[in-house]
């Protein structure tokens, strides 16, 4: 019998990088399965609010779906540290800890114990978001006092923190709002998604690095009896071909950021880096933050402490191995 | 200028409770006689309904506060922002039952006024057993365990500065077609009030005058 | 014909034929979910039908649906809108607007309508939701346009369609969402923004233009009001006094956007105590009259709400019959040669406009043509804002047309459905007329975009 899996999505399938993995792991399994899995993937909204996705393959009344997983925070405290966490890992060390430090198992075990019968695969990754659209430079912390943004998860939590004004205001009013000033910033994905909701044309300081979203990723999540009726055969395959969307995800993304930015700057785009001093203190509100969430929730803090665990030895490779960028391109300009 | 009549405030407020069914109405409303137990019922709706209308005033209220909180204060508003759809949700969510109750949903009138008040009885009829009863049934019977999961996983916001709760807001969409379930039961007694003489129609001004 | 296609055109004979009985529009679209849940859950469970139709995707989703509804920050502006027109309705504000209006264009007929027209435009530039527009433009004005003898489709029409301006004029909720399914530089909320604008002012013109001109060929349809003052200075000089309370809200309300104050959201709040006040101060706000227009700003908001809680219902068991497919084989089975493409597929956008609504058609075929149309050179803004036009049109498009159930739901109960069908068939021709100028003419779309943000 072959397995007929709807999968609905949270992003448009033509985003890159957010959205594209999705349609092309819906695209691989059918065809890598000979058909024996048939994945039809149903764009934002057609079939569940982005919001539900989860619940809705937990109860099977989807059999899959392809999502941010930190959008079910409400439900599942420790999810953030899956989906975005600020000051968070690079990509490939998230990739890192999630195949080899435990991450897929614990992620399997949190939501368990959320009383979700979902199977969970990492399945998309993008690097950082910007940390965003401001109609004004950002000089001293004192810069964010009072200030009115548009900031989502934690890192809005660290904001607030910080004396500005956060809102969540619906993607559907951004534009207008920081048009008109009715926000004086906002953030919302890389630069290769933001240019589709136009932000560069109406404020033109763009601030780097997304010290809130280092890697955004995404996931693919599987009613688990239904994973449970897959042949080793299939498991193999969901494996590999979110493995390989993980990979072609990452690279999109790393792939069309720079031209996108060199595109901003054409138009008069600053591309500003945050000073160090701020982002030091941002980092240590973050910290602050992360700790009161460990306290609340006991998955927190053990999903925390593993990533934190893995963080220790990794830093004592990463910051000795890595180039600094300047050095990795023959641009003597750079 | 004389206040102009048809003004739908003017006939539909009450007039299904006490049957006194102003003028204007006969146009818009297929007249039903009403019975004790669905009198009762529709009783019950519409007194929910105009105590939930209240919280438009809470909307504007929090709506304000929110716009001059950013501003005066400086203040986050996430959690107001929030509080907007929850009231205004409460308040819609309460008041289908109320809009059934006073029939007030839109319908497609072209065939349907040149018919006879018997005639509109049997379409309402069918139509109550058919499509709405099947389609509330259903809505209630998928939306009370959605409600009770999310009390059990003792869900909030995806918003760290969201609200928390959600399962209330939740039990209130439950509740609301529960509640739409009573309307459109009441209803069914008015009909078949008329079609068959069961149960016994009270006799209303508005039946004396029918019957005349 | 496929067995999806089957099924596809026979919920659509069901809900047209049900409609038709009379039986409330919310409840007709969810009960035709309903019977057609049943039938392709007998289909493929009796008869093995190769279909990928289950309860659980389909029906089973309404409680996650229904919670997109009631989580809608933005939809907290359709009950917000109705309170405004609710309150300026009850306190006599709307009727004084409209008679010191009308004494302007006095010589003009169709001055009421034409009065509804403007109003209409600065609505649109506040919100994007039809509901919310259409409900206050009828409220608003039908009472005082019938009590002027005008005629019946000639007021309700154009209440209607004015109404329906807000979806295409920013802010509007349809072209982020184009601009989000589209997902290219080129089409960004900004420039579709821009590019809305012209066309939507166009329409607003033409629309002008047809309330000034068809009562100059038919003088029955818009009577002279008979008490109409000789223009003077003093005559001026009220209305100008009279008009500004109203005018102060609504400029209060564009304004609170346009500086930046609030969102649209937030602005209809701001409206909704802005009518409040306007009462209080003119002495119309007593406490039978606050209650009556909260418990009447219910109904309606309530009436509206079903009518989506119906559609959405409706939609996705259409959607678990294989209704997107059907559409999609459907379209890309059309002539789709470069000459020519563009019109084909707005005609068959316009023709599906009759039977789905925007969400619908927007997250189905735009997706779908956008590609093929930009490889083949065309202006993606440009078609865009065609295809916009063409959604906005569907507003009034019997059978569903939802712009038409909710004007019926505030209409006074001496407009049958029959009225509003008369009097927005004028609307559409002008809709097509405008579409077929903006297709002439893309300047009209393009060149805002192409200078607003360099
Ligand atoms: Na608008
Ligand atoms: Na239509």
């Amino acid at each position: 019998e072959d397995l007929r899996w709807k999968m609905p999505v949270a992003f448009s399938s033509n985003l890159p990088g957010l959205g594209s993995p999705s349609a092309w792991v819906a695209d691989n399994l059918t065809t890598a399965s000979n058909g024996s899995i048939q994945v039809r993937l149903y764009e934002p909204g057609k079939l569940v609010p982005a919001f539900d996705i989860l619940q809705a393959v937990s109860d099977g009344k989807v059999q899959a779906g392809y999502t941010w997983i930190g959008y079910d925070q409400g439900k599942v405290p420790a999810i953030p540290l899956f989906a975005a966490v600020p000051f968070g890992m690079k990509p490939w060390a998230y990739m890192a800890w999630y195949y080899h430090g435990g991450g897929h198992e614990l992620l399997q075990e949190v939501y368990a114990n959320k009383g979700f019968d979902v199977h969970a695969q990492l399945c998309g990754i993008i690097g950082p978001e910007t940390a965003g659209w401001y109609s004004e430079p950002i000089e001293t912390l004192e810069d964010y006092k009072g200030m009115k943004i548009r900031f989502a998860g934690l890192g809005g939590k660290v904001l607030e923190k910080l004396g500005a004004s956060v809102t969540m205001m619906p993607g559907g009013e951004l534009f207008q709002a920081l048009e008109k000033g009715t926000i004086d910033a906002t953030e919302f994905s890389m630069p290769a998604i933001d240019q589709i909701l136009g932000f560069n044309q109406v404020v033109k300081y763009n601030l780097f690095p997304g010290w809130h979203q280092q890697f955004t990723a995404q996931y693919m999540l599987i009613n688990q009896n239904e994973w449970d009726k897959t042949t080793e055969a299939q498991k193999a395959l969901v494996e590999a071909s979110c493995t390989a969307a993980t990979t072609r995800g990452l690279a999109e993304g790393e792939y069309k950021n720079g031209k996108v930015l060199e595109t901003f700057q054409e138009k008069g785009v600053q591309a500003d880096q945050i000073p160090r001093d701020i982002l030091t203190k941002l980092q240590q509100v973050t910290h602050e933050v992360l700790k009161e969430e460990a306290a609340k929730d006991e998955d927190f803090k053990r999903v925390f402490e593993s990533q934190q665990e893995f963080l220790k030895s990794y830093s004592t490779w990463a910051k000795r191995a890595y180039l600094p960028v300047d050095m990795t391109t023959m641009d003597d300009s750079q | 200028m004389p206040e102009h009549d048809h003004n739908p405030t003017l006939y539909d407020e009450n007039a299904t409770i006490v049957g006194e069914v102003a003028e204007a109405s006969l146009h818009h409303h297929t007249e039903l006689p009403q019975t004790s137990a669905s009198q009762k019922l529709d009783q019950l709706l519409i007194w929910v309904g105009k105590s939930a209308s209240w919280l438009w005033l809470a909307t504007v209220a929090v709506i304000i506060w929110a716009v001059i909180g950013r501003y005066a204060f400086g203040s986050g508003s996430v959690t107001l922002e929030e509080w907007q759809w929850h009231i205004a949700g409460t308040a819609w969510l309460l008041g289908l039952a109320y809009t059934l109750a006073t029939d007030d949903h839109v319908r497609v009138d072209v065939i349907h006024e040149r018919l006879s008040i018997r005639a509109q009885a049997r379409i309402e009829l069918l139509g109550l057993v058919v499509l709405l009863l099947p389609f509330l049934g259903l809505a209630l019977y998928e939306m009370t365990p959605y409600a009770i999961s999310s009390f059990s996983q003792g869900e909030t916001s995806q918003s760290p500065a969201g609200l928390s709760h959600r399962w209330i807001l939740k039990s209130v969409v439950a509740l609301s077609f529960a509640l739409l379930i009573l309307a459109a039961l009441s209803r069914l007694l008015r009909v078949t009030a008329l079609l068959f003489g069961f149960p016994k129609p009270i006799q209303t001004h508005d039946n004396k005058r029918k019957a005349a | 014909m496929s067995l999806e296609a089957l099924f596809v055109i026979g919920m659509f004979a069901t809900f047209g034929v049900l409609l038709m009985t009379g039986f409330p529009v919310a409840w007709v679209l969810g009960g035709t979910a309903v019977i057609w849940t049943v039938v392709g859950v007998v289909a493929v469970e009796q008869f093995g039908a190769n279909l990928w139709f289950d309860y659980s995707s389909s029906m089973g989703l309404i409680p996650e649906r229904v919670w997109g509804l009631v989580e809608s920050e933005t939809l907290v502006a359709l009950p917000m809108f109705i309170f405004m027109g609710i309150m300026l309705d009850q306190s006599g504000i709307a009727e004084k607007l409209m008679n010191n209006m009308v004494k302007l264009f006095g010589a003009i007929r169709g001055g009421y309508a034409v009065t509804v027209i403007a109003i209409g435009v600065l609505l649109a530039a506040t919100t994007g939701i039809i509901g919310a527009s259409v409900v206050l433009l009828g409220m608003l004005s039908l009472p005082v346009m019938l009590e002027n003898k005008y005629d019946k489709g000639f007021a309700v029409g154009t209440a209607c369609a004015t109404g329906t301006l807000g979806i295409l004029i920013p802010p509007s909720i349809m072209l982020v969402l184009m601009a989000d399914r589209l997902a290219v530089p080129e089409a960004s909320v900004g420039d579709l923004f821009m590019g809305a604008f012209f066309p939507g002012l166009l329409l607003g013109a033409m629309y002008v233009a047809y309330a000034i001109l068809r009562p100059l060929l038919q003088p029955r349809i818009a009577p002279i009001p008979d008490d109409l003052p000789k223009i003077s200075p003093r005559v001026i000089w009220d209305v100008i006094v009279a008009v500004i309370p109203t005018a102060a809200l609504i400029l209060g309300v564009l304004g609170s956007i346009f500086a930046g104050i609030a969102t649209p959201t937030e602005a209809s709040g701001v409206g909704a105590l802005g009518a409040l006040l306007l009462a209080l101060v003119s002495r119309r706000l007593t406490l039978p009259v606050m209650r009556d227009s909260l418990h009447q700003t219910t109904r309606t908001a309530a009436f509206i709400f079903a009518i989506f809680v119906g559609a959405t219902a409706f939609s996705v068991v259409l959607r678990g019959l294989g209704g997107d497919r059907v559409i999609e084989e459907a379209l890309l089975g059309l002539p789709l040669d470069p000459n020519g493409i563009i019109i084909v597929i707005l005609f068959a956008v316009f023709l599906l406009g009759f039977f789905l609504d925007w969400v619908e058609i927007t997250l189905i075929i735009l997706p779908l043509v956008a590609p093929v149309v930009q490889s083949l050179g065309f202006d993606l803004v440009w078609f865009t804002i065609l295809f916009a036009m063409c959604l906005q049109t569907s507003f009034l498009t019997p059978p569903v047309g939802f712009a038409l159930f909710y004007i019926k739901g505030v209409a006074p109960p001496e407009i049958k459905v029959t009225d509003i069908y008369r009097g927005v068939v004028p609307f559409i021709l002008i809709q097509l007329a405008a579409l077929i100028l903006v297709f002439v003419l893309p300047a009209i779309a393009t060149w805002l975009p192409s200078v607003a943000y360099q």
